[in-house]
């Protein structure tokens, strides 16, 4: 027997391929050639595959060794194949039973020692041999968990090349215990709770109607107001993420390899604060060869916050308004386009000015140029996609006294965000919208127009120029929000008067 | 005998003889009513300048019947014919016939005219204004039409145009973002569409508000029409706003119809060096017109004595506010500093209310005129002060 096949995914972006992995073994000088436009940590199998058979007490077939991972247009990166590649080898030299292979997708990257290393990526890699028929996957051990959440899958978790060696052949191997679980610790970890703000109830108010709507949020205030407290919070008032957004989340968070081990689902909304000197692909994505998720897809179905937002590049800030538009990223490079999703909810935080004094815009000493200039680094089309920018003001002693008590938890939010997101859904079900952020002005002002009582106090606005038509759908896309965490059926006039203050005074 | 179907029907027919306005045969409809002005018409027993304006088309088919194909087509479209013998003929319409002169023999007012839409005419035309301008409007044209067609029909103002594109177009569309009436005075059939584009316009006018036109359904337009409509709008309304126009144009020409009808003359000015403000700026000039920058000008030229005043500044409040307040904002109201502001926070932490309930109640005082924001907060307006002036002495009963 010269000649076995065997089968591993490759991933572009989150969308998994069915790769072959056929390995041919032929008369002629000793050697190993990897065809199939594998990149150079593909083309590193060669020698670490070797290694791993050797230093496993197999003999290393001292023949003309041909490897070819198909289709062989699409290009394969990264280390996963290498145990597919042994697998193969192993299979062709008669080593192994090559039957033993068939309907079995090998993910895994070996150790020179014949150990066998987790790699990213795992779950969507065994989405997409389920997908393609492949019900039965050989995984690293510490990838085991995570490969476990496809329903539907048997997975067999193994460390090293000799237990591999062990499952092809049927034999009970070994076993090397699996590393120490920490399942189920990472989900509980304590999120900040609402409650630590204090002094800010309006900032407190704009979290929870953001929260309930799935509305963008910019806070523009001193230094010390409490900007970056209410951000990190948000997440804590989102409500769990469902069983298709947990998957969906894990799949990215595994491609980029920041899974906690032990306890792989992502059931929380996630949280992501990039600094402001990250670049364009830190954000958005992108990297050569595979693009990898940037942190808005790592945000995905959770919240993006960019503190010190007119510091980011205005370059950077502009690449975040497609996607946010579409929800998902799409990176195009010659060899293919990788799409990740990136329904996030934007969170930005600024100071009025570069002096940023604590006292506040009193104590001010920036020109008003500089002043201009400064918030006029974040555009208009993405400030045009936040419903929510409040100016919020510092916090006075006598309102940190006065606030003591009476303040509610996270939790207690938390339930009302639930209702309200639920009652969004159901009211714009038959539309495909799914939160109040998604609904376009025109359907507000149209087939949803609000009685002319109840929005009067916003059409005084229009009438004064004090808002504008853009700020005019933006109020009543709040209003909506606040009417559905006071259980209302559609907002009332009070509903409308609150949603006129989640707004920048001016500049909205 | 005359019936009145036949009546209309010889209405219909002699508008389709002779093109509208006819001063000759308006006046000899006047004299001898339309049955016998059409039976005298299509005997050749007129002057012959009317017979060789009719006489073309006294040799094609029967008017009469063609007169009842008209009326049935309008029926099937749910339009209506409005002549002088109905309640609904708006006798604004009447003085038309006192500025005809016999250099301009197409000024009369009309012999009937076609209506789509849900309002009676009369009533319609005792508070409107024509709103009308170029076709090649600038932005800033566009913008002041339809601010002045929200303004106008906000306060219960019709809006009447020429549903041209440009200022046409904008203050109709104005008046209905304002959920108001407007009627669209069109030079061709009330069931054709011109402009194109505006074939969702003027459906959405023929549904809310009135659709009107002197040619019977299917006419098409013709250049020399636009001009012999525009006198229609200019009687209609109660006065006419030029927004913007070029030096010789036909708004200008619906103004000086109306200059000539005794109405209000309005002009909107623009940059002196604006191609499309020339007209406005003409008409102060020469006709003395009034300049308006906003509907509640416009209002305060055209409607009863003060009307206008009241429309702007002084929210409308009626005298038993206090009784009207709740509880909570009649606490609220209280709080609310006299003349140095304060921000939310404050005013509730005076109160003794949660902020969010300021926040909620704030905008509706806003809107009754007795709160106002500045930039350090809100505090009561100044009419407000006047009024509460008293409270110490008098503490408002229902305050809990």
């Amino acid at each position: 027997m010269s000649f076995a096949r065997a089968a591993s995914v490759a991933l572009v972006g989150v969308d998994g391929h069915l790769v072959e992995v056929e390995a041919h073994l032929a008369q002629g000088l000793p050697g190993l050639v990897i065809t199939g436009l594998p990149d150079p940590s593909v083309a590193e199998a060669r020698d670490r595959v070797r290694a791993a058979v050797l230093n496993s007490g197999e003999t290393w077939p001292a023949r003309r060794i041909t490897v070819g991972l198909g289709p062989a247009s699409l290009p394969k990166h990264g280390s996963g194949f290498d145990l597919a590649v042994a697998a193969a080898i192993l299979a062709a030299a008669g080593v192994a039973p090559p039957s033993a292979l068939a309907g079995v997708a090998l993910l895994g990257e070996l150790g020179l020692d014949g150990r066998i290393r987790p790699i990213r990526g795992v779950l969507p890699a065994v989405l997409a041999a389920l997908r393609e028929g492949v019900a039965r996957v050989v995984v690293p051990a510490a990838n085991a968990a995570e490969a476990r959440l496809v329903p539907g899958v048997q997975v067999t978790g193994v460390a090293t090349l000799r237990e591999l060696l062990a499952f092809v052949r049927g034999e009970s191997a070994p076993r090397v215990p699996d590393p120490p679980s920490t399942a189920r610790s990472v989900t509980e970890v304590a999120r900040p709770d609402l409650a630590d703000v204090i002094g800010q109830e309006l900032g407190r108010s704009a979290v929870e109607v953001a929260a309930a709507g799935g509305h963008h949020l910019a806070l523009f205030g001193p230094p010390g107001a409490g900007k970056t407290m209410l951000a990190e919070r948000l997440p804590g008032v989102l409500p769990p993420l469902d069983v298709d957004a947990a998957l969906e989340v894990t799949a990215v968070h595994s491609v980029a390899g920041v899974l906690p081990a032990g306890s792989p689902l992502v059931e929380r909304a996630p949280y992501q604060a990039p600094h402001h000197t990250a670049s364009i692909a830190a954000l958005v994505g992108g990297g050569s060869g595979l693009p990898r998720p940037g942190a808005l897809s790592l945000a995905n179905r959770g919240v993006l916050f960019l503190d010190e937002a007119p510091e980011f590049p205005t370059r950077v800030l502009d690449a975040l308004r497609q996607p946010l538009e579409r929800g998902e990223v799409v990176i195009a490079r010659s060899g293919g386009v990788a799409r990740y999703p990136a329904r996030v909810q934007l969170v930005l935080a600024a100071n009025p000015c570069p002096c940023a004094s604590a006292a506040g815009d009193v104590a001010c000493t920036c020109s008003s140029v500089t002043r201009r200039r400064y918030l006029g680094r974040i555009s208009g089309p993405l400030l045009d996609r936040i419903d929510i920018q409040l100016d919020l003001l510092p916090v006075t002693a006598s309102a940190l006294l006065r606030e003591a008590f009476d303040v509610e938890d996270s939790a207690a939010v938390a339930r009302r965000v639930v209702e309200a997101r639920a009652a969004a859904a159901k009211r714009w079900r038959a539309n495909g919208w799914r939160t109040n952020a998604e609904v376009p002005g025109g359907a507000l002002r149209g087939p949803w127009r609000l009685p002319k009582r109840v929005r009067a106090s916003v059409d005084q606005l229009v009438d004064r120029g004090q808002l504008s038509a853009r700020g005019y759908d933006r109020v009543l896309r709040l209003a909506w929000s606040i009417a559905d965490l006071a259980g209302h059926d559609s907002p009332s006039t009070s509903d409308v008067n609150e949603a006129t203050f989640l707004r920048t005074r001016g500049a909205a | 005998m005359t019936g009145p179907d036949e009546t209309r029907l010889a209405r219909v027919a002699l508008a389709r003889l002779v093109e509208p306005g006819h001063r000759e045969l308006g006046a000899l409809v006047r004299a001898s009513g339309p049955v016998e002005a059409l039976d005298r018409v299509r005997a050749g027993a007129v002057s012959a300048g009317l017979h060789a304006a009719a006489r073309t088309r006294i040799e094609g088919a029967d008017p009469i019947e063609q007169a009842a194909d008209d009326l049935a087509r309008c029926d099937r479209l749910g339009g209506r014919l409005i002549t002088p013998e109905d309640e609904e003929w708006p006798s604004t319409l009447e003085a038309l016939a006192d500025i005809s002169t016999t250099d301009e023999p197409h000024v009369y007012p009309p012999l009937c005219l076609w209506a789509r839409g849900p309002h009676r005419l009369a009533t319609v035309a005792e508070r409107a204004v024509a709103v009308v301008g170029a076709r090649a409007a600038t932005t800033y044209g566009g913008h002041v039409a339809s601010e002045l067609g929200y303004g106008l029909a906000d306060r219960g103002w019709a809006v009447l145009s020429g549903g041209a594109y440009g200022i046409d177009g904008a203050a109709h569309r104005g008046a209905l973002s304002a959920d108001g009436v407007t009627v669209a005075v069109l030079a061709c059939g009330v069931d054709t569409a011109y402009p194109v584009g505006h074939a969702n316009l003027f459906e959405r006018i023929a549904e809310e508000g009135l659709v009107l036109s002197e040619w019977p359904p299917g006419a098409t337009p013709q250049r020399h029409r636009f001009l012999v409509r525009n006198r229609v709008i200019a009687a209609l309304g109660g006065g006419t706003v030029v927004v913007e126009a070029a030096s010789r144009s036909g708004a200008r020409m619906t103004a000086r119809r109306a200059h000539e009808l005794g109405r209000v003359v309005m002009a909107v000015p623009g940059p002196i060096t604006s191609a499309m403000s020339v007209g406005p700026h003409e008409l102060v000039r020469d006709f003395g017109a009034r300049l308006v920058v906003s509907s509640a000008q416009v209002i305060e030229e055209v409607g009863a004595l003060g009307e206008g005043i009241d429309a702007e500044d002084v929210p409308v409040r009626s005298q038993s506010w206090r009784d009207e307040l709740e509880p909570r904002a009649a606490r609220i109201l209280d709080a609310v500093p006299m003349r140095r502001a304060k921000p939310v926070e404050r005013i509730a932490a005076d109160a003794g209310l949660p902020a969010r309930d300021v926040r909620r109640t704030l905008p509706t005082l806003m809107l009754l005129g007795l709160v106002e924001e500045v930039v350090s907060g809100y505090r009561l307006t100044a009419s407000a002060r006047v009024e509460l002036s008293t409270r110490e002495a008098a503490p408002v009963p229902e305050l809990r």
